[in-house]
């Protein structure tokens, strides 16, 4: 699958309530180790309620300058989360369906990746 | 911001966060001596299938390949290149992540500036002098 078919996709819960779009996909380089990078894995993806992408990561990293833009930037994305692989319970064309039972998680990126 | 609440912060994991909008997508691709190869379009997954149900405890799918391709007009006006027109970058290649995508092969291995490489051959060297560095 390639990823560009699945971000912007609407995001549903088991009931069928739309929840938002995936804005972004998190990956763990956590796999196999390669000859230069250990292999990498779906971990979740971000959803994001009020826009169909995400622009800049501002609400995922500690960043706050320019504060006019990055005010902007949070109010646009707020309410974003993140989904874990095993609370997916399939991606389609069309729709992202999350499990009944699945958790939100804050999806600010750890502070050594923030700043990539 | 948020009407639950402050949500937690997920399980800690032991590798590199990457995000594919953040820190892949658009970033420029270097090969091994430095060199430019291309952008980083659009990203490969593999154990996806589009529509089918997952299973409980299903392995999570894994970054395969990074791709390139004629996305300039699609980026305009919507949709994507068939997958046939994308040219992989394994991801067993890719060296390093950061301000840019370090690969740990050489560009002249991979087909993702075939483009560049054709123009050497059937244009510039054929202009005098274009066979050789400007002194």
């Amino acid at each position: 699958m390639i990823l560009g078919d699945v971000l912007g996709t609407p995001v549903h819960d088991g009931d069928g309530n739309r929840l938002g779009r995936v804005a972004d996909a998190r990956f763990v380089i956590d796999g196999a180790p390669g000859q230069l990078m250990a292999g990498a894995r779906l971990f979740g993806l971000v959803v994001s309620p009020h826009s169909a992408a995400s622009f800049l990561g501002y609400e995922r990293t500690g960043l706050t300058q320019p504060w006019p833009l990055a005010r902007i930037l949070r109010w646009r994305h707020r309410g974003s989360f993140l989904v874990q692989w095993h609370d997916i319970a399939m991606i389609g064309p069309d729709s992202v369906a999350l499990r009944a039972d699945f958790t939100r998680y804050d999806p600010a990126l750890p502070k050594r990746a923030g700043g990539g | 911001m948020n009407p639950d609440g402050p949500l937690s912060p997920h399980p800690p994991v032991a590798g590199r966060v990457l995000d594919a909008q953040l820190h892949l997508l658009d970033r420029q691709v270097l090969d091994a001596d430095g060199v430019p190869v291309t952008t980083a379009d659009d990203i490969e997954i593999d154990g996806l299938e589009a529509g089918v149900p997952i299973p409980p405890g299903a392995p999570a799918p894994s970054l395969t390949a990074l791709l390139t391709g004629p996305v300039l007009g699609t980026r305009i006006f919507g949709g994507r290149p068939p997958s046939s027109r994308l040219i992989r970058i394994l991801w067993k290649d890719v060296a390093d992540v950061g301000i840019v995508i370090s690969l740990g092969v050489r560009g002249g291995s991979l087909d993702a500036d075939w483009v560049e490489r054709w123009v050497r051959d059937k244009i510039i060297a054929r202009i005098p002098g274009g066979r050789h560095d400007p002194r």
